[in-house]
């Protein structure tokens, strides 16, 4: 026995008296393996990963901000999943999580942007003028969406709301920045997008010019990793049927329907953020408001000569039904005539289907001349704007309803209280009047004919003088 | 399966006959206790040899043996006789109480154990006899209504689930209310959650307690959280679940052989539609083989525990395997020092469908009205859902496979009969590979792709390997002066975790594979949470007139999980017990003849739950994206970080009537958990992710009462029986100015901590009837506490000679819970029960979701079963055979017409905090009818 203990304790006494044997016999260290911020900072090339880090984060941004923003207008319809069980009613609430995480992802994006900005960049000894300006142009990203989508909401860390103006100059001001170091047409039209919203029609037009000038029919995407995320949600949406997914669109943009779809197993299909379309779309309204027909129609013929070099895809759409929960009780026909039109509705149970990927729209060269400076004119053209854009987020901006910030927000930020700026909903008072009404359709499945229960470009023309819509008139 | 395990078994069958002797002498004679009755199951050996027998019931036995020979009687609570083999051939004995033996010893991580009544702290446990009768396979369904204090609510049907445990409330934000598991000194994975990068099946949540070995424990001690607790640091303020394995007794060897057979049936009292049953259920039935080996003399002793489980469950679809094998020995090394080791095996296999929260589920949609109203369905319509479903059901293909070994070695050095150390070290290793298949054929038949697809098959793989080494070292003194007695421990103590997960994931495949080389395009994510925790503890127990003993204590405690910026922390631990009845005056007085047991007792004592590991650092994400690098801001790190302290005061007295027959013990608990681990959400201006803080505060308050009770004990008669009622009181008391946040559930009718209100209470907008007729949309309404506020468990036993019955139950009341299956069904406009009319349609669902909350009280039969011992009717073969019946979840009484256990999808995964406040589109746990027939040799 004794052998057995002296045998132990020379042992343990060997053990310690031997340096190179402590962590055979010391357990605790533990390794953290995920990076430290002296793995990003300071390290050659680590601006370059920082700048596909915004593009991603700008994926997860929309991914929140599609959702509510198609559902919020009148393009798509919920009708049954788990995706915002409020926007569709225009119910905007603090408490919804949904508000939570738009305006945070949103001010995430702001966050990396300024710190590429503040610190990656800097610190990279390969940082170029390109990657400077590209920061620039998310930063600017961040803050055109914080104005798109939000009345106010802070511009710092639990900083002082500002107003979505203010914020929409946040915007130009980067874009500028950008533009200072790099000419991009998209830099351009998101100061056009800002300055269109603004009501500043000449900066619009100018900068609108400035983005065509640079090239014609750009198209500025968000892509998004299907195999490693983030997928493209709205994608899941409107096409996959994985989960509780079936949001139907209006049947005056079934022939738009789905805009996302299968790609491959490794990309989703993408998202058009900035395209040429819409410097047209500025354009040819701005002549309008300046009653100049003929101009808006050059505009608008220059929207369809891009539109027609914009991709149409040809899909299996078949697992897609009209609904999903009740097949045939929406159009779901070829044949069917929706608001006197024929043509708007496709028959994906019987073959393939061609879907527009970026853009496209029922106007045709033959309805150009029927853009006219008055109301129907305009309405033609907001028709359009809301075809072209759809499942972009556009609609709800044009719509004039902007979301609120979310309690958390108000309790951890001592510059919010209830009851400021920014904390209630906006929405026009012709849309509250109408918001049961914005998905509504009539429509008696064989009958062949479908109408939608108001026709909200209609509406929004009417009010073209309220502040919230029609930013020229 | 029958033939190859009856290979199997034959070599185990042929070495326990070898067990046979021939001697020269028979010699028998009748075993009895100082009041003459007769003691069955006295060990009876041959000293110096291997040669040995057992009473019978009626305390005969008859055994060969030479002149000279010394026999030794043994059995437990009674001291030893050894008796000379004389020239007759019969030897009655008349066995004496050893009143120190009988005294139960708590092994309660605190040095060589003590006994229970100088301790300050109730333990709950669970014998070899009460293990042995029940027929679960699963741990926490053996202590399921059958630890008096403790609720245990299994999640769902399905093979491996997990459950939601408790005992003196949630205290916890931070993490599942899941005790810690010791195995013979050896932390084993507890993870009651899928992991982090588990397989996504919808609701289901698997467990590893599903893998822990039952065979072969010899005991079990439930401690609860607070003082008991304090000595094992770190993460034990859930308490601590503490299996004691067999090791093998002195005696003749003895073995068995277990045949259990059973039928299992599905629930389906709370299926909403009749057809869901017609569609998905299937009887099933079960088969496991045990064998057991046990001997060993004086030196060294062993015991063998193998079985073989397969099922094929309820349904059409799960099937579960399970293989173990334990071992477990005893060696006297020297006079000083002895040597216990033990080491276990356990493979489970099973298949899984998709349930609750994804339209792959059949069963939610069936039950959540994704289906369309069943009961509406014409009989083609209906049909054809059966088609669908028929088509379905064997293309679903998600496996879950896990390998687990768990092996503890202990050393006892007695320095003297009064000083003793104990050396402890073992490791648990638990491999687990999960996999989720989906074919192209299974995905055109759910409609996820078009008809025709060949190319996007998917394969997901989860990998998990979680170790866990664990070593302690402790001296114990015992000394005792005149009116005094001194219990002295030391010891030190370290265990490390580390799990380790990889998901693997590949798409774009085309049907009849299971390698991810053959998928188009594959991506993997690792996780990795690693722990390493180190503390020395003392206890100083002083016993006075041995009646009183007052208990000083305490713990250092550090762990890597804490931020740079901590120290280490200290435990401290005080307890006063106090046993009247041990007077002499008391014992002598006519008094304990009615008052047998008079115990008070009190304590304070802290324990702890550390944050997940590394969520204290700082962090950066690099992800990949479109296939190159991308960074992200991670973790914003906290370097303050320190694990959260329950401190718990509690009191408590037990009283026993007619020599305890009766008997009745009550404790009143107050537990404060400071610096509570709380994650809030950050200011989304912020642009960072949630981070978790110390700042909390909550209280759990409350009573434990237990009864046990035995009117009847006679010679051929015992009845017992039991009830235990424990009431709890849960509150935020300090949310440090955190808005509230949701930890579980959905996002708009969530599981929300908030200041003042119960952990994990349920929150939603409320629709509140105004007197003008129309409704208001309150947000953020108080819609309910998820955790019962009382809760408790019933038993009984009846033994009439060689016949047992015996059944448990548990209950509790004054919780709610959301049936989300009936707000789906809503949603879907199939379902609109209760509510009002001017509400539907008119807003969205989520605006009244106080009318999808309802209570959770239930009172469930567990367990009712009966066995007779036949004895030795197979003289020269078998010492005993045993029948036995049990039937499981019999019987349910709730208060909804849904299931307010079946809560998977309300459970956080890795751990997170569970409140079991959403019951949702999974199967309930299926009524098993078994017989069991075990041999012993």
């Amino acid at each position: 026995m004794k052998k057995i203990i002296f045998t132990v304790l020379g042992g343990l006494l060997l053990f310690s008296c031997t340096n190179g044997f402590d962590d055979v016999v010391d357990f605790t260290e533990v390794e953290n393996p995920n990076l430290s911020e002296g793995s990003v900072v300071g390290v050659p090339n680590s601006s370059t990963i920082w700048l596909a880090g915004l593009e991603r984060q700008t994926a997860i941004a929309l991914n929140e901000i599609l959702v509510l923003a198609e559902l919020g207008s009148d393009n798509y319809v919920n009708t049954q999943t788990f995706f915002s069980q409020f926007l569709d009613d225009l119910v905007i609430v603090p408490t919804d999580p949904d508000m939570r995480d738009t305006q945070r992802q949103i001010q995430r994006l702001r966050e990396l942007a300024l710190f590429g900005l503040s610190t990656v960049g800097p610190g990279d000894p390969n940082y170029t003028a390109d990657i400077e300006a590209e920061y620039n142009f998310y930063a600017g990203l961040s803050y055109l969406y914080s104005a798109m989508y939000f009345s106010a909401l802070p511009a710092e860390p639990t900083g002082v709301p500002i107003s979505s103006a203010d914020h929409y100059q946040n915007a130009i001001a980067s874009f500028d920045a950008a533009l200072a170091i790099s000419a991009k047409p998209e830099y351009h039209l998101g100061k056009a997008r800002a300055y269109y919203y603004l009501g500043n029609q000449a900066q619009a037009v100018s900068s609108a010019q400035s983005a065509l000038a640079l090239g014609s029919d750009f198209d500025r995407v968000i892509n998004f990793d299907e195999s490693n995320g983030p997928s493209n949600i709205f994608e899941n949406a409107l096409y996959e049927r994985a989960t509780f997914d079936d949001l139907q669109p209006l049947p005056t943009l079934d022939f738009l329907d789905p805009k996302y779809s299968f790609l491959t197993p490794e990309r989703d299909a993408p998202v058009h953020i900035l395209k040429a379309e819409e410097a047209y779309l500025i354009l040819a309204e701005a002549n309008l408001a300046d009653g100049n027909a003929g101009a808006a129609q050059t505009n608008m013929t220059g929207l369809l000569d891009v539109i027609a070099t914009r991709e149409v895809r040809t899909i299996d759409d078949s697992i897609e039904q009209r609904s999903e929960f009740e097949p045939a009780t929406r159009p779901d026909s070829d044949d069917i005539v929706v608001n006197g039109r024929s043509g708007l509705v496709l028959d994906r149970q019987n073959g393939n289907v061609d879907v527009p990927s970026v853009s496209g729209t029922s106007l045709t060269a033959a309805d150009v001349p029927s853009i006219t400076a008055d109301d129907a004119g305009l309405t033609l053209l907001y028709r359009t704007r809301q075809e072209v854009f759809i499942a972009e987020g556009i609609r709800f901006v044009d719509m004039g309803v902007k979301l609120i910030i979310d309690e958390n927000e108000v309790l951890l930020n001592e510059n919010i209280s209830e009851g400021d700026a920014g904390t209630e909903p906006v929405i026009p008072s012709f849309i509250q009047a109408v918001i049961p009404d914005l998905d509504a359709i009539n429509y008696v499945p064989g009958s062949g004919v479908a109408t939608t229960t108001i026709d909200l470009n209609e509406i929004l023309v009417a009010n073209k003088t309220a502040p919230e819509v029609l930013p020229f008139h | 399966m029958k033939s190859k395990l009856t290979w199997m078994l034959t070599p185990l069958l042929v070495l326990c006959f070898s067990f046979s002797f021939a001697q020269e002498k028979t010699v028998s004679g009748n075993v009895t206790d100082e009041t003459g009755l007769p003691l069955p199951g006295v060990s009876i050996v041959v000293v110096g040899t291997t040669n040995g027998t057992q009473t019978d019931f009626d305390g005969n036995y008859t055994i060969n043996v030479s002149e000279g020979q010394v026999l030794r009687f043994s059995y437990l609570g009674q001291k030893s006789v050894d008796q000379t083999v004389g020239s007759g051939s019969t030897i009655n004995v008349q066995m004496e109480t050893d009143a120190q033996a009988l005294e139960e010893v708590i092994v309660t991580g605190q040095g060589s154990g003590i006994e229970r009544r100088k301790l300050s702290t109730t333990v709950d446990v669970l014998d070899e006899e009460d293990i042995d009768k029940l027929p679960a396979n699963q741990i926490d369904q053996l202590l399921q209504a059958t630890a008096p204090s403790a609720q245990i609510r299994l999640s769902s049907g399905q093979p491996g689930t997990a459950s939601v445990i408790r005992t003196r409330g949630p205290i916890s934000a931070a993490t599942s209310s899941t005790p810690v598991v010791i195995v013979d000194g050896v932390r084993v994975d507890n993870l009651n959650s899928n992991p982090e990068l588990g397989i996504a099946t919808g609701g289901l949540q698997t467990s590893a307690l599903a893998d822990i070995p039952v065979e072969s424990i010899e005991r079990i001690e439930y401690i609860k959280g607070g003082a008991a607790t304090t000595l094992y640091g770190a993460d034990a303020a859930n308490g601590v679940i503490q299996i004691i394995t067999k090791k093998g007794r002195d005696g003749r060897a003895s073995a068995f052989f277990e045949s259990r057979l059973g039928v299992i049936s599905a629930t389906d009292d709370f299926l909403k539609y009749e057809r869901t049953k017609e569609a998905l259920f299937d009887t099933g039935f079960s088969q496991e083989f045990r064998v057991g080996i046990n001997g060993g003399s004086e030196k060294f002793s062993y015991n063998f525990g193998g079985s073989l489980y397969k099922d094929d469950s309820f349904n059409l679809l799960n099937e579960q395997v399970r293989r173990t094998f334990t071992f477990g020995l005893t060696a006297k090394v020297s006079d000083k020092l002895r040597y216990q080791g033990s080491f276990s095996y356990v493979n489970f296999d099973s298949n899984l469908d998709y349930n609750a929260n994804t339209s792959f589920s059949r069963f939610s949609a069936f039950e959540g009205g994704g289906r369309g109203n069943l009961d509406e369905l014409t009989p083609e319509q209906w049909q054809s859902e059966l088609d669908r479903s028929n088509a379905i059901g064997p293309l679903v293909d998600n496996t879950s496979s896990t390998n687990r070994f768990t092996a503890s070695n202990k050393f006892i050095y007695d320095f003297s009969p009064n000083f003793q150390a104990n050396f402890t070290i073992g490791v648990d290793n638990r491999n687990t590979v999960q996999e989720v298949l989906q074919s192209n054929a299974f995905q055109v038949a759910i409609g996820a792709v078009a008809e025709g697809t060949t190319d996007q098959g998917s394969l997901s793989r989860s990998l998990r390997s979680a170790f866990t080494v664990t070593s302690d070292l402790n001296f114990t003194h015992k000394a005792n002066l005149d009116n005094f007695s001194f219990v002295t421990i030391l010891g030190g103590q370290f265990f490390r975790t580390s799990d380790r997960q990889n998901q693997l994931n590949g798409s774009g495949g085309v049907d009849g594979t299971r390698s991810l080389n053959n998928f188009s395009e594959q991506t993997l994510a690792d996780f990795v949470l690693e722990n390493a925790n180190y503390g020395l503890y003392f206890l100083e127990n002083i016993g006075l007139w041995d009646v009183a003993f007052v208990e000083l204590g305490g713990r250092f405690d550090r762990n890597t999980s804490a931020g740079d910026n901590t120290d280490a922390l200290f435990l401290p631990k005080a307890g006063i017990t106090y046993n009247l009845s041990s007077h002499d005056f008391w014992r002598d007085s006519n008094i304990s003849n009615i008052l047998s047991t008079v115990r008070l007792r009190a304590n304070y004592g802290e324990a702890t739950n550390f944050a997940q590991p590394f969520s204290q650092d700082r962090t950066f994400a690099q992800n990949p994206f479109l296939g190159a690098p991308s960074f992200t801001f991670a973790n914003p790190g906290n370097n303050e970080l320190i694990s959260e302290t329950v401190a718990t005061t509690e009191f408590g007295a037990e009283l026993g009537f007619f020599n305890d027959r009766l008997f009745l013990s009550g404790t009143r608990y107050v537990a404060i958990t400071e610096d509570a681990l709380f994650t809030p959400q950050s200011a989304p201006s912020s642009g960072q992710l949630n981070q978790i803080q110390n700042i909390g505060e909550v209280e759990n308050k409350g009573w434990e009462f237990e009864l046990r009770a035995t009117p009847i004990q006679t010679e051929k008669h015992t009845l017992s029986f039991n009830a235990s009622y424990n009431t709890n009181e849960n509150r935020v008391t300090d949310a440090g100015g955190a808005p509230a946040f949701v930890v579980g559930g959905f996002t708009v009718l969530g599981s929300v901590v908030d200041e003042g209100q119960s952990l994990g209470f349920l929150r939603g907008t409320a629709a509140v009837l105004q007197d003008d007729g129309t409704y208001d949309f309150e947000f953020n309404s108080f819609l309910g506490d998820t955790f019962a506020p009382n809760f408790g468990s019933l038993g009984l036993n009846y033994r009439w000679g060689d016949f047992n019955f015996y059944a448990n139950a548990d209950y509790q009341w004054g919780g709610k819970i959301t049936d989300l299956s009936f707000l789906l069904r809503h949603l879907r406009g199939v379902d609109n029960t209760g509510i009002p009319e001017e509400l539907i349609g008119t807003t969205s669902p989520f605006n009244y979701t106080n009318f999808f909350v309802f209570d959770n009280d239930f009172l469930k039969v567990r367990t009712i079963g009966a066995s007779y011992d036949f004895g030795p009717i197979a003289k020269g073969v078998f010492s005993n055979i045993r029948l036995g019946v049990t039937v499981s979840n019999p019987f349910n009484f709730t208060a909804g017409d849904f299931d307010p256990e079946t809560t998977g999808s309300g459970i956080s995964g890795q751990n997170g905090f569970a409140s079991g406040g959403f019951a949702y589109g999974i199967e309930s746990p299926p009524r098993i009818f078994m017989s069991s027939l075990k041999f012993e040799f």
